[in-house]
C-alpha cells in the first residue's frame, strides 16, 4: 500500500532528479574537514599490500578524515565530537601506523577505532574514569598480540589520578592497567621497542614541574623503574615541554629553558639530560621552536630542531648515540629569511627532512648535510605556512617528495615536487554567511538606457543611434570569434553557456574568522579571491548584501565592509556603532530599488529609528516577546505578541523578500478558483513549551500584529530541530512528534503543511468580495487554513523554499536533512494539503493533480539535490532566482560548501544535454539528401508521363 | 563474528550502560555485500525525553557490518524508534525497541511510519520472562529497497530515429513509391484494368493522377470544390485523351 502510494508520487512529480552526467556541472561540493592538527596529521599507507598512502588528519573540528593525495578527494570523514560527552582538552588525538588497517582517534572522553581504509568503525568507548591524555599505537607485535592490528596505549587523566592503558587493537579490550594516584599530572605516553614509558608531571616544591618517567613492562603493564628528572626551574607548564617522542629507537624529551638559550634533552628511560646551547646568529629572538624526529622503531636515531624568529628560521639536525645515549650536533640547515616549514619522513632506516621556504623545496638525509634533492615553487604563495607533513619516495637515484602545507588562513596545500597538485579550502569550514553577487556587466547598459528614458523623443533616437554606432567596434571580435562559439557550442552541451542568464553568479562567502571569499560557481566552486576583513575569530556577521558589482558585510558591532566583487578590495568601511546588535533586518526602500539594514539590539528594538524605509519591522527579542514596529518610531512598538506562559519563542520566519505570485487562485478541476489569500506581511512565530512537550506556531500579521491562525502540536521534543517556513499562501513546519498518553498517536518525525485561502468555497472571496485593496489594520478576514500532516523518515534542520524570477515554476521546499547530511528538495503538489484522505481522487481532482493522501511520505530519491553527495553540517540553504524561470540557485553552507541549480519544473527553457544537436544536423541532411535523391527520379517521371501521354 | 563483538564490547561496558543491542546487516537482493554501506551509515534510537537523560542514542557502522548500541538505564522503560540511514540510498524499515529501565531490551517489532506507535508488526525479538537475562541482543536489519538519485538520459541510437512516426511515415511513403509500380507491373493485366478503374473512381487518386500529367494541378481550386476543366474532363471522358495512364499502358 504505502509503495503504491509512494510509486504514484513519483508518477506525478514531475522529473526533477539531476542526470549523472550533469553531476560536477551543474553542481559544486566543497567536503571540508577544518584546521587539521599538527600533531595528528600524517601520511600512511593504510595496507600492507599497497604501497598507496593517504592523508590522514584530525581537524579542529574533530572530524577525522583521510584525503586522497592524488587530487585532494576526501576518501571519508567521521565526525568524533558527536560522540564525546564532555568537553575536549583541546584538539582531539589521531594515531595510526604504516600497514595497520586502524586508526585511534580520542577526543575528550571518547576513543574509537576506525579501519583505515574505508572509515569505518573498529570499536569505540566512552571513558568514566577522564578524559584521554594521550594515545600511541604499539608498533611492536608481541606474543600476546591476537589480530593483525595493533595494540593502543591509552593514558586517561582526571583529578590527581592517571590511568595507562592498553587497548586491544581489533576490540578496544583493556589487556593491562596501570594506575598512578601521586597526584601528578598525566602528561604524555610513549614506547621503545622494549618499554612503554609514562610520562607526567610532578609539581615541584616550589614552583615549575618536575618530568617523571614510569617504564611498563609492554606485556603485562609492571612497572620496571621510575626516573625523575630535573626540570623544575625550565618547565612551568605543560606547553613548555617542546616534545615527547614516539615509537622510536631512542625516544626523547625535549624543552628549553626560559630564555630559550638552552636547548635540554633527554632520552627517555635514562638519567642524563644532555643540554645544547642554541646558537641564535639571526640576531632576533626566538619565537617558536620544535622538533621533527622519525616515529618508527628502525630508523635512524637522528632528530631535526627547528627554531622560527620573527624575520626567518633555521634547523639544526642532531644525532643520538643509541650505546651512550649522548647527543650530537649533526648539521645545520642555514638561517633563511621568511618562513619555512619542515617535515620528516622515514624510508626503512633512513630519515629524511624537508624544508619548503617560500621559495624553495629542499630535502636533506638526516645523516649528512647535502641537498638531495631542490625544487623551485612554482606558485609561490603570500600565506605563510604554518605546518607540513612530507612523504618522501625514493627510485634509483632520483627521489620525489610530496608535501601537505596547511597555510595560514586555511589553505590545505598539497606540493608535489614544488608543484601544487591541489588545495583544500579549509577556511570555509566556518562560514557564517553567504550571498550570490551580482557582477556589474550590465551596469553600463542600464544606466545608458536610464538617460535614453529621460530625454525627449529625438534626443533619446539619436543617444541610440550614437550607441549602436559606438556598439560597432566591437563587432570585429565578436565576429573573430563566431566561429569558435559556433564550433564549441556544436562539441558541448548547454552548460558552458548559460552563464549569461545569471546561472554561474559568484558566491560570497564570510566565515568566522573574519575572512571573505570568493567562490567561482563556473569552476567547481574554486576560490577566485580571499580577503582578511577583520582581525579575529568570533566574526559575527549579521547581513551581507550585494549590490551590482560590489557586497558589504555587517557585523554584529554595527560596522560594514564593502568589498569589490571581481577584485576582493575593500572599497568602504564604516565605523562599528556603540551598542552590539542583536540581528540585522534588510529592508527595501520605498522605491523598492535598493536594500538598506535597520539594526535590532537584544531587546529587540531598533537602534536608530526607521527613516527612508516605509515598512513594517516585525522583531524578536531576547526574552521571547515579538514586536512590530513602524518608521520614525523606535521607541515604542506598534504591537507586542507574547505568547501563554510556559511557551518561549524559538523562532520567527517571514516570507522570503523575493517571492513573486504567478497566479491568485488555484484553478479546479472543475474550472472554479480557489482564491489564494495573499498577505506580504505574515510572520510564522514558534513558540516551544519544554515542560509540557508542546509546540506552538502562530501565523501574524506584521502590520497589526493580529493572530490569523494559530496551532499547538503535543508530544513535541523541542531539543531536537524544529524548522519552518512560509512562502506564497502556504507554511511548513517539522518537529519530532512523540505518542501522548490519551491517544494512540505515532512516534516519529511529522511535516506539517497549511495551506491559506480567502474563503473554504471556490469562486468565493469571502469578507473580501470584490474589493482591490485590504487593509490590515481594520477589519482583516482570517484566511481559510487547510493542513495536513506527513510522517517523515528524518529530521529537518532547515527549510527553504526554491526561488524563481516570476514564481511561475512550481516551488520546492527545500529541506536540510542531517541525519542523512543531503539536501532534498520536495516537491509542492506533493505536498498539497487537499489531497484526498482515505478514497481515491474523483476525476476533477486527477484533473488538478491530486492524489491520494498517505500518511507517510517517504523521500524519493529523485527529489534530493545533494543526490549521493555526503554534505554535512549544513546550517542554511538559500535559494536564488536567475534569468531563466525554471532555474532557481540553491547554495547550502554551514560546515560544507553546496551549490547546486534546482530546476522544479524541468529545465523548460533551456535546451539541455537532452537535446541532440547531432540528431537534428543528420535529421536536416537526411532530409537535404532525400531531396536532391528524389528531385530528379519525379521530374524524370513527369517527363515520361508527358511523352507518354 | 558479530556476536564475539559484542561480546568484547560488553566487557568493556562502563557501569552506567546495562544492555546491549547489535543490528546485523543480512545480505539481501538489492545488498548482496553488507560490507559496502558507506561509512557514514549510521543507526538511531529516538524517542521524547523523559528525563534530562540522553534520548538520541546514534550507533557508526562498524567493521563487520552492524550497529552496536550501548543501552543506558533510565528512570522508566522507554520505547524507541530506530531508524537505519545510509548515504548509498538504502532504505531500512524501521523498528519499534522498548527498553526496560534497567537498559535490557524488552521486545523490537517492526513498526509503520504513519500508523500507531501500538500497531506492531512482526516481532524481532521479544523478552523472555521466565528465562535467564539477556545483556546482548542480536536482530537483523530488513533492507526495504534503494533508491535511485538520478534520472537517465535517453541515449541517442539510430534505431530510435527510426521509430520516430514521422520517419515512419516517410519510409511507407518511399516504399509505396518505389515498390507500387513494380507490383503493377507484375499484375496481370485484367487486374490491373480493374485496379485502375477502381482508382479513378476515388477523387483523390483521381486528382493526383491528373496532377502527375498535367503538371498544373489547382490544388486550393480542387479543395474548394472548383472544376477544374482537366480534371472534369478527365472524370467525364472516361477515355479521352487527357486520361494519361490507362490508354498509354493499355497500348504498351
Amino acid at each position: 500500500m504505502r509503495l503504491k502510494a509512494l510509486l504514484f508520487a513519483a508518477c506525478l512529480s514531475p522529473a526533477v532528479a539531476i542526470y549523472s552526467d550533469e553531476v560536477n556541472h551543474v553542481d559544486f561540493h566543497h567536503a571540508l574537514l577544518g584546521t587539521p592538527s599538527p600533531d595528528s596529521t600524517f601520511f600512511l599507507k593504510p595496507s600492507t599490500a599497497s604501497n598507496a598512502s593517504l592523508l590522514y588528519t584530525l581537524s579542529d573540528k574533530l572530524l577525522v578524515g583521510a584525503v586522497n593525495p592524488r587530487d585532494g578527494a576526501l576518501v571519508w570523514r567521521q565526525n568524533l565530537s558527536r560522540s564525546a560527552d564532555s568537553p575536549t582538552r583541546g584538539a582531539g588525538l589521531l594515531r595510526g601506523l604504516d600497514g595497520n588497517d586502524a586508526l585511534v582517534g580520542a577526543a575528550g572522553n571518547y576513543i574509537s577505532s576506525w579501519s583505515a581504509q574505508d572509515g569505518k568503525l573498529g570499536w569505540e568507548k566512552r571513558l568514566t574514569e577522564g578524559v584521554v591524555a594521550d594515545i600511541e599505537l604499539l608498533e611492536l607485535e608481541d606474543a600476546t598480540a591476537t589480530s593483525g592490528i595493533r595494540d593502543a596505549i591509552a593514558v586517561v587523566g582526571s583529578d590527581g589520578v592517571g590511568i595507562v592503558r592498553r587497548l586491544d587493537g581489533a576490540t578496544g579490550k583493556t589487556i593491562w592497567e596501570h594506575k598512578d594516584t601521586s597526584g601528578d599530572v598525566p602528561f604524555q605516553v610513549s614506547s621503545s621497542s622494549t618499554e612503554v614509558f609514562y610520562i607526567s608531571l610532578q609539581s615541584a616544591m616550589l614552583k615549575g614541574y618536575k618530568i617523571k618517567v614510569t617504564a611498563l613492562d609492554p606485556v603485562t603493564g609492571q612497572q620496571t623503574r621510575q626516573q625523575v628528572l630535573n626540570s623544575d626551574t625550565d618547565v612551568t607548564t605543560p606547553e613548555s615541554v617542546l616534545y615527547v617522542g614516539a615509537n622510536s629507537a631512542s625516544p626523547l624529551i625535549a624543552w628549553t629553558d626560559k630564555s630559550q638559550k638552552v636547548l635540554k634533552i633527554n632520552v627517555i628511560g635514562t638519567k642524563e639530560i644532555t643540554s645544547i646551547a642554541i646558537d641564535n646568529t639571526s640576531g632576533s629572538d626566538i619565537r617558536q621552536i620544535t622538533v621533527h624526529a622519525p616515529n618508527k622503531l628502525n630508523s635512524l636515531p637522528h632528530f631535526l630542531v627547528h627554531f622560527v624568529t620573527e624575520t626567518g628560521s633555521w634547523a639544526e639536525v642532531y644525532h643520538v648515540d643509541l650505546r651512550s645515549s649522548k647527543v650530537t650536533n649533526a648539521y645545520r640547515l642555514p638561517y633563511l629569511q621568511g618562513q619555512s616549514v619542515v617535515a620528516t619522513s622515514v624510508i626503512g632506516a633512513n630519515v629524511y627532512f624537508t624544508r619548503i621556504t617560500e621559495a624553495e623545496a629542499i630535502v636533506v638525509s638526516s645523516a649528512s648535510h647535502g641537498v638531495l634533492a631542490r625544487w623551485d615553487l612554482q606558485t609561490p604563495s603570500s600565506e605563510v605556512a604554518l605546518h607540513s607533513v612530507s612523504e618522501v619516495v625514493t627510485k634509483g637515484k632520483s627521489l620525489a617528495v610530496r608535501s601537505a602545507l596547511f597555510r595560514e588562513h586555511g589553505d590545505w596545500q598539497l606540493v608535489r615536487n614544488g608543484q601544487v597538485e591541489w588545495t583544500r579550502y579549509e577556511g570555509l569550514v566556518d562560514a557564517v554567511a553567504a550571498t550570490w553577487a551580482e557582477t556589474d556587466i550590465q551596469e553600463d547598459l542600464v544606466h545608458e538606457l536610464e538617460v535614453e528614458g529621460h530625454e525627449t523623443l529625438y534626443g533619446a533616437y539619436l543617444h541610440r543611434v550614437k550607441r549602436h554606432v559606438r556598439d560597432l567596434q566591437h563587432l570585429p571580435d565578436w565576429l573573430k570569434d563566431l566561429p569558435t562559439r559556433i564550433l564549441s557550442s556544436a562539441l558541448t552541451d548547454e552548460v558552458s553557456n548559460l552563464d549569461s542568464f545569471g546561472v554561474a553568479k559568484p558566491v560570497v562567502i564570510a566565515t568566522k574568522n573574519g575572512r571573505v571569499h570568493a567562490l567561482d560557481t563556473g569552476k567547481h566552486g574554486a576560490v577566485s579571491w580571499s580577503v582578511q576583513v577583520a582581525e579575529t575569530t568570533q566574526w559575527d556577521v549579521k547581513a551581507i548584501l550585494s549590490s551590482p558589482g560590489a557586497v558589504t558585510i555587517y557585523p554584529s558591532d554595527g560596522s560594514s565592509v564593502t568589498l569589490d566583487i571581481l577584485t576582493g578590495e575593500i572599497v568602504l568601511r564604516t565605523e562599528p556603532s556603540d551598542t552590539p546588535l542583536h540581528t540585522i533586518a534588510v529592508l527595501s526602500t520605498q522605491d523598492s530599488t535598493s536594500l538598506v539594514t535597520a539594526g535590532v539590539g537584544a531587546d529587540g528594538a531598533p537602534v536608530t529609528a526607521l527613516t527612508k524605509e516605509d515598512g513594517i519591522l516585525v522583531t524578536t527579542s531576547a526574552d521571547g516577546r515579538v514586536r512590530g514596529w513602524i518608521a520614525e518610531d523606535s521607541k515604542s512598538p506598534v504591537w507586542e505578541f507574547v505568547p501563554p506562559s510556559g511557551q518561549k519563542v524559538v523562532k520567527a520566519t517571514a516570507r522570503p523578500a523575493h517571492d513573486p505570485v504567478a497566479s491568485i487562485g488555484k484553478v479546479l478541476g472543475n474550472r472554479s478558483v480557489l482564491y489564494k489569500y495573499l498577505n506580504s506581511n505574515l510572520a510564522l512565530i514558534t513558540a516551544v513549551d519544554a515542560k509540557a512537550k508542546t509546540a506552538s506556531f502562530y501565523l501574524l500579521d506584521g502590520v497589526s500584529g493580529m493572530v490569523l491562525h494559530a496551532t499547538t502540536q503535543t508530544g513535541v521534543d523541542s531539543t531536537q530541530p524544529i524548522a519552518s517556513v512560509v512562502s506564497e499562501n502556504w507554511l511548513a513546519y517539522s518537529f519530532w512528534g512523540d505518542v501522548t498518553a490519551d491517544e494512540s498517536s505515532a512516534k516519529g518525525y511529522q511535516l506539517v503543511v497549511s495551506e491559506l485561502y480567502e474563503s473554504p468555497l471556490p469562486n468565493d472571496r469571502g469578507a473580501l468580495d470584490s474589493a482591490s485593496n485590504y487593509s490590515s489594520i481594520e477589519s482583516l478576514p482570517l484566511p481559510h487554513v487547510i493542513s495536513q500532516a506527513f510522517m517523515i523518515p528524518e529530521p529537518i534542520s532547515h527549510m527553504a523554499v526554491t526561488q524563481t524570477r516570476q514564481g511561475i515554476t512550481t516551488r520546492q521546499l527545500l529541506c536540510t536533512l542531517p541525519s542523512s547530511n543531503s539536501i532534498v528538495g520536495i516537491p509542492r503538489p506533493v505536498l498539497d494539503p487537499r489531497r484526498p484522505v482515505d478514497r481515491d481522487p474523483t476525476a476533477a481532482e486527477v484533473e488538478e493533480g491530486l492524489f491520494r493522501y498517505a500518511p507517510f511520505l517517504e523521500f524519493d530519491g529523485k527529489w534530493y539535490l545533494s543526490h549521493a553527495r555526503d554534505v554535512a553540517g549544513i546550517r542554511e540553504v538559500l535559494s536564488s532566482p536567475t534569468l531563466l524561470e525554471s532555474t532557481s540557485l540553491v547554495l547550502a553552507y554551514g560546515s560544507d560548501i553546496y551549490g547546486t541549480r534546482a530546476t522544479p519544473s524541468q529545465a523548460f527553457d533551456v535546451l539541455g544535454k537532452s537535446f541532440s544537436k547531432l540528431q537534428l544536423v543528420l535529421t536536416v541532411v537526411a532530409l537535404g539528401a532525400g531531396v536532391t535523391v528524389l528531385a530528379p527520379m519525379t521530374r524524370r517521371k513527369q517527363v515520361n508521363a508527358l511523352w507518354k501521354a | 563474528m558479530q556476536f564475539s563483538l559484542s561480546a568484547i564490547v560488553l566487557l568493556g561496558l562502563s557501569s552506567l550502560v546495562s544492555g546491549s543491542l547489535t543490528i546485523t546487516i543480512p545480505s539481501s537482493g538489492p545488498l548482496p555485500n553488507p560490507h559496502v554501506l558507506p561509512a557514514t551509515s549510521h543507526a538511531t534510537l529516538t524517542t521524547l525525553p523523559s528525563s534530562a537523560k540522553d534520548h538520541i542514542l546514534s550507533a557508526s557502522l562498524t567493521r563487520a557490518a552492524t550497529f552496536v548500541f550501548e543501552l543506558p538505564t533510565s528512570p522508566t522503560a522507554e520505547s524507541y524508534l530506530l531508524d537505519i540511514r545510509s548515504a548509498g540510498g538504502y532504505v531500512f524499515a524501521p523498528y519499534r525497541v522498548d527498553v526496560a529501565a534497567d537498559g535490557s531490551v524488552l521486545g523490537i517489532w517492526e513498526t509503520f511510519r504513519g500508523n500507531p506507535w501500538d500497531n506492531r508488526g512482526a516481532e524481532k525479538y521479544v523478552v523472555d520472562v521466565a528465562g535467564k537475562r539477556v545483556d546482548d541482543v542480536v536482530v537483523e536489519a530488513k533492507l526495504v529497497g534503494r533508491k535511485a538519485f538520478y534520472e537517465e538520459r535517453a541515449k541517442f541510437s539510430p534505431l530510435s530515429l527510426v521509430k520516430n512516426p514521422m520517419v515512419l511515415l516517410a519510409v511507407v511513403a518511399l516504399g509505396l513509391m518505389f515498390v507500387m509500380p513494380k507490383l503493377m507491373e507484375n499484375m496481370d493485366p485484367e487486374m490491373r484494368a480493374e485496379f485502375e478503374q477502381h482508382s479513378r473512381s476515388s477523387p483523390i487518386t483521381g486528382a493526383t493522377s491528373s496532377a502527375m500529367g498535367g503538371g498544373g494541378f489547382d490544388l486550393a481550386g480542387w479543395m474548394a470544390g472548383a472544376s477544374n476543366p482537366a480534371a472534369s474532363e478527365a472524370t467525364q471522358g472516361g477515355s479521352s485523351g487527357r486520361d494519361t495512364s490507362g490508354p498509354a499502358r493499355r497500348r504498351g
